[in-house]
């Protein structure tokens, strides 16, 4: 199992990647982790001309996670740092579990942010959290700089938006809100080194009486070919108080919305089973963390 | 077009000439000749080429040899302890049966060293998901898990390194 033969460059700083990018194009693959692109490689499914290897760019590595200002995560943050920082489980627990549920522990040291959502697997853990959060990608090139919020950045299966010499820099995370939480979970055939059959992270925030709905927003993974935010939840949630029923009637709904497909991981009709369990689980652990229960 | 690069592999430096698309995994067995890391399924899922890497476990099944240079690499050869003895945590996988055929156990051992240098009392829950990574086919994990306790408790007590 060779790889290709290719041209290795290794750029210092920003700019000179931004060069490179710019330079080489479509014909050049960004390698951060590795840990999906060296498996396509090596399966010859892809074969670029050039690699940019952006671990000797300091500025795209690390976490700002500074008391009410959110957070910034370098595009080439290993998904260990994210998983292992306090600032990141203390402020967003969905993403430092979801970050902590990827892969393998080796994976997890080696794999990036970045990557995790460039790849645009419908089966990623870390966007959906992140897509919950109301994460916005930050997107450079020798021209500048453009943001978008994560939600329209992955299109479809190994789609994105991204122009020819662009490349994904960093993450800017909201501060939460006031009496709100995220909360993440997956379905899958084990726990370790296996591709989730459903993902889900749910946010919820709720107003001064700490009980009524004010914003919600359920992220599903997996069952979509890109991250798909419920639009029926918010409808039926805001302005509500939490009861069964109306967690029956809104786990249906997200039912309703997912559009799984059959694979070798899981059949669709197990998928929406799933995503009803997922819902179910996930509003009511969001709710009570959200009120400080 | 191969390339001199130096590797600095258990605190030794080894000047190799690799192509770009050489992987660290065969550099290390086959130019460097420490045959101890091992090959399982060269896609990134089983663990057995488990390196440290700035003392992080990393696949070198799918790192590039040309993308570690001027990273500390240890392998399971790195481990010897002074006049040949065995490493805590390898002397614990001895005592307790958790090798078998032996194949994963270099990887095995090097994931349970990256885990007590971060964590040197895990939980048996901490033990499986941070060893996850590395498939056994023989002894079922329960030996192995205990070694990884036995270890810990030799770790907190004596400060290895």
């Amino acid at each position: 199992m060779f790889l290709n033969h290719f041209e290795y460059f290794a750029p210092k700083t920003p700019a000179e990647t931004m060069e490179l990018v710019a330079r080489l194009g479509s014909k050049a693959k960004i390698l951060a982790g590795g840990t999906d692109l060296m498996v396509v490689m090596k399966a010859k499914a892809i074969s670029p001309d050039y690699l940019i290897d952006i671990n000797g760019v300091e500025e795209f590595k690390g976490i700002i996670c500074e008391e009410g200002k959110g957070a910034v995560i370098g595009t080439n943050t290993k998904l260990a740092e994210i998983q292992f920082s306090e600032a990141i489980q203390a402020k967003y627990p969905a993403l430092a579990y979801a970050a902590g549920e990827v892969g393998s522990s080796q994976v997890r040291h080696m794999a990036s942010l970045g990557g995790n959502s460039c790849n645009a697997s419908p089966a990623a853990e870390t966007p959906t959290p992140l897509v919950a959060i109301g994460a916005k990608v930050v997107l450079s090139s020798i021209s500048g700089e453009r943001e978008l919020p994560l939600e329209e950045f992955i299109l479809g299966v190994r789609q994105l938006d991204l122009a020819e010499g662009e490349m994904l820099t960093k993450f800017i995370l909201p501060e939460p809100a006031q009496r709100s939480a995220c909360r993440y979970a997956y379905m899958g055939r084990r726990d370790a080194m296996e591709i989730d059959c459903v993902n889900m992270a749910v946010s919820i925030e709720l107003t001064d009486d700490g009980e009524t709905v004010k914003d919600v927003k359920l992220v599903m993974g997996s069952v979509y070919p890109r991250p798909l935010v419920s639009k029926e939840v918010p409808a039926l949630l805001i302005g509500q108080k939490l009861s069964d029923q109306l967690i029956e009637k809104v786990a249906e709904a997200t039912q309703g919305e997912a559009k799984p497909i059959d694979d070798i991981r899981a059949s669709a009709e197990y998928r929406r089973e799933i995503v009803k369990v997922l819902a179910r689980r996930l509003l009511k652990e969001a709710y009570a963390a959200a009120q400080g229960v | 077009m191969k390339k001199l690069i130096e590797l600095n592999i258990n605190d030794r430096i080894y000047e190799v000439a690799v192509d770009a698309r050489d992987l660290l995994i065969d550099v290390i067995r086959k130019k460097v000749g420490l045959t101890g890391t091992k090959k399982g399924c060269g896609d990134g899922d089983c663990g057995a080429c488990t390196v440290l890497i700035d003392g992080k476990p990393e696949l070198s099944c799918i790192k590039l040899a040309i993308a570690s240079q001027g990273k500390k690499i240890t392998t399971i050869e790195g481990l010897v302890q002074e006049g040949g003895k065995l490493h805590p945590i390898q002397q614990a996988y001895v005592d307790h049966g958790a090798v078998q055929c032996g194949f994963c156990t270099p990887g095995m051992i090097l994931s349970s060293k990256a885990l007590l240098d971060r964590n040197p009392q895990p939980t048996e829950y901490d033990i499986k998901h941070e060893l996850s990574g590395n498939i056994c086919r023989c002894t079922g994990y329960k030996r192995i898990i205990e070694a990884v306790e036995a270890a810990a408790k030799v770790w907190s007590k004596e400060g290895v390194q």
